[in-house]
């Protein structure tokens, strides 16, 4: 039986609430050190940076659920923003079928990764790692490194640089994109089933999981979410470069195993890695505002980073550590150790 | 399966490629530029060959580039305050002391590397871009080609990667460190069972890899009056997909050294044949990506052929 003062204790040291604790910390710190930092317009700018890496770290999620990782994520955006500025400009499209165009090719690029990793068994790591450099590639070969796409119309720059509804417009995107996320992963038996691979591949494969499928899903939905972050990114900055979106597959890695979610698969939340997004941004606004060098910034998400992985390792030890008296409550379940 | 069947494969291909430079681009067989192209490849080449010996044990590092650049920066700094040779030894030192930075989180910790080294690397590269704001180091005199003359220096250089790599491949055939680091990435709790301690293994090949880059960092920084803090971006890359290509399985516990080198003139011939065949260079990058998918497609397709994992 466990009372309720255990409750409260297991609530209070959940991992999001720690995060939650430190977000808020952050936020203080900043907002007396920082200029500006804890005004509207300055929160504004934060949730409208914030919304690329939100995205590809919401599409990270379910990959690294079930055990995968996906480093091309960064350089897809980057082709899907070089193409989308094509499709517009040189195929002559509309923006609305230039945005769908760009959307189907998220969904084949994932497929890519996709039907490279669940059809020959390839490690993601590995498959991703040849697509992060393909996907760039192509991206610098077809811009021949210097081609940039600017003049894009009013109307569309709206998506990037306007409010609507109270909100900066791009961040409405964002909210509905994570509602759909958190529904698949927490709330439907695809969800259950990402975690099930990560947990244990072979065990889900013998309760009769289609694996193959599951992991093909979370992969072209990744994909598809990069696309849908490049025309976003492309209308916020209105211009598209080859360059787009470079070293964001670290951002959004970071925020979600800061979120909570296990670097080996099988647990973790959305809301943690929506958490883990808010962390990382107001860092880094912050940091702008509190007159420190850019570059501080990144090696700050590097070193935070390592610390959420370490911190996740540690308490894992901590909390399977050999107890001087037997307690009778059943065994903590066994975490998943590294394969 | 103890022929080397992956290697011989890589090799035909390296051949096929130069055969067709022969015919399209003789050009290509100049003894000037050739000397420069494998100059500039003898630092990649020691880095791959570590490279190979971490893949080998199931892990990877995609800080070395990083590192390259740290130590690159680092050298060319010392150089001015102390003696020329106590720099570069210094040099090859803090390499091996960033690669012990990733073997401790890896070994000690038991973090994945992918994820830990994605870290270093970016924490390496802002801080060094923090500390230097990209500006270029001088050299002092006497540095560039060792003060040998460039003739010599390319060819000193070259002289003293091949004669670490080919030590590096004798190692990993005969001598015992070599063969744990196949008996860990094989499978590293029967390499426990078996007396072995994977966690040291896998500690001390990163340190290993660490300081070959260290190593080649120092060969490329006397390639040039000056050392550029942006270099060694993309290496890791480099360096992995001639790993790859040379038939080192990235599950581990498979490969030999020979077809990394194989790997590694296969990749390096093709920025030259593009250039000579006409093709632009900016498709480089993704020529790059398709050669490891392409790599590892065939590893992936001839393993499940003959009903192995992969």
């Amino acid at each position: 039986m466990k009372t309720s003062l255990d409750q409260a204790r297991k609530i209070l040291l959940r991992h999001e609430a720690i995060l939650l604790f430190v977000l808020m910390l952050e936020w203080l710190w900043f907002n007396s050190v920082g200029r500006n930092f804890g005004s509207l317009d300055n929160s504004y700018d934060i949730l409208r940076h914030s919304v690329e890496i939100g995205l590809l770290a919401l599409a990270m999620t379910p990959v690294i659920l079930t055990g995968g990782i996906d480093l091309s994520v960064g350089s897809l955006l980057g082709l899907c923003a070089v193409l989308f500025g094509k499709f517009w400009r040189d195929a002559g499209l509309p923006i609305s079928l230039a945005a769908v165009a760009t959307l189907g090719v998220g969904v084949v690029a994932g497929g890519l990764n996709a039907a490279l990793i669940t059809g020959l068994r390839l490690p993601p790591l590995i498959v991703t790692l040849g697509t992060y450099s393909l996907f760039r590639g192509l991206a610098e070969a077809i811009t021949r490194g210097v081609d940039t796409f600017t003049n894009f119309p009013a109307s569309f720059l709206h998506l990037g640089q306007e409010r609507s509804l109270g909100l900066p417009t791009q961040v409405w995107i964002f909210l509905l994109t994570a509602v759909a996320v958190w529904l698949l992963v927490h709330r439907t038996t695809l969800g259950r089933s990402f975690r099930a691979i990560g947990f244990a591949p072979d065990g889900a494969r013998y309760a009769g999981l289609p694996v193959e499928r599951r992991l093909a899903l979370a992969y072209v939905l990744a994909g598809f979410i990069a696309a849908l972050a490049a025309i976003i990114y492309t209308a916020r900055l209105g211009q598209a470069k080859a360059d787009a979106g470079t070293g964001y597959e670290l951002f959004a890695i970071t925020a979600v195993v800061l979120g909570g979610t296990s670097i080996f698969g099988g647990t973790g939340s959305v809301h943690g890695t929506l958490l883990g997004v808010a962390a990382i941004a107001v860092l880094n606004n912050g940091l702008v505002h509190a007159r420190q060098p850019r570059e501080v910034a990144g090696m700050l998400t590097g070193l935070l980073l390592v610390a959420a992985l370490a911190a996740g390792t540690l308490s894992q030890w901590w909390r399977n550590r050999p107890k001087p008296a037997p307690p009778t409550s059943p065994a903590e379940p066994e975490q998943k150790q590294l394969a | 399966m103890n022929r080397p069947f992956r290697e011989l494969s890589v090799a035909a291909a390296l051949l096929l490629v130069l055969a067709a430079l022969a015919v399209f681009a003789p050009s290509f067989y100049q003894p000037q530029p050739l000397l420069s192209l494998l100059t500039r490849e003898a630092p990649t080449l020691l880095v791959a060959g570590g490279m190979a010996l971490v893949i080998i044990t199931r892990q990877i590092d995609i800080s070395v580039g990083s590192q390259f650049a740290v130590c690159s920066v680092a050298a060319g700094l010392l150089a001015t305050r102390m003696p020329p040779a106590l720099a570069l030894a210094a040099s090859v030192g803090l390499g091996a002391a960033l690669g012990a930075v990733n073997g401790l989180l890896v070994a000690g910790l038991k973090l994945p590397s992918i994820v830990v080294t994605l870290a270093t690397m970016v924490t390496w590269r802002e801080a060094l871009r923090w500390q230097q704001q990209g500006a270029f180091v001088n050299l002092p005199d006497g540095l560039q080609w060792f003060g040998l003359g460039q003739l010599p220096g390319q060819w000193t250089l070259i002289a003293v990667a091949l004669a670490v790599f080919v030590a590096l491949g004798l190692a990993t055939r005969h001598l015992a460190a070599g063969r744990h680091l196949y008996a860990v990435g094989s499978d590293a709790e029967a390499a426990r069972l078996a007396g072995l301690r994977p966690e040291r293994v896998t500690f001390g090949v990163f340190v290993f890899l660490g300081a070959l880059t260290g190593l080649a960092a120092l060969l490329n920084v006397v390639q040039s009056p000056q050392v550029d803090p942006k270099s060694g971006t993309g290496l890791e890359l480099k360096a992995i997909a001639a790993v790859v290509v040379g038939g080192v399985a990235i599950s581990g516990g498979r490969g030999r050294l020979g077809g990394v080198f194989a790997g590694l003139l296969l990749l390096a011939c093709i920025a030259p044949a593009l250039t000579h065949l006409h093709v632009e260079a900016y498709w480089e990058k993704a020529i790059q990506g398709a050669i490891i998918l392409l790599a590892v497609v065939a590893d992936g397709v001839r393993s499940r052929k003959s009903g192995g994992q992969p």
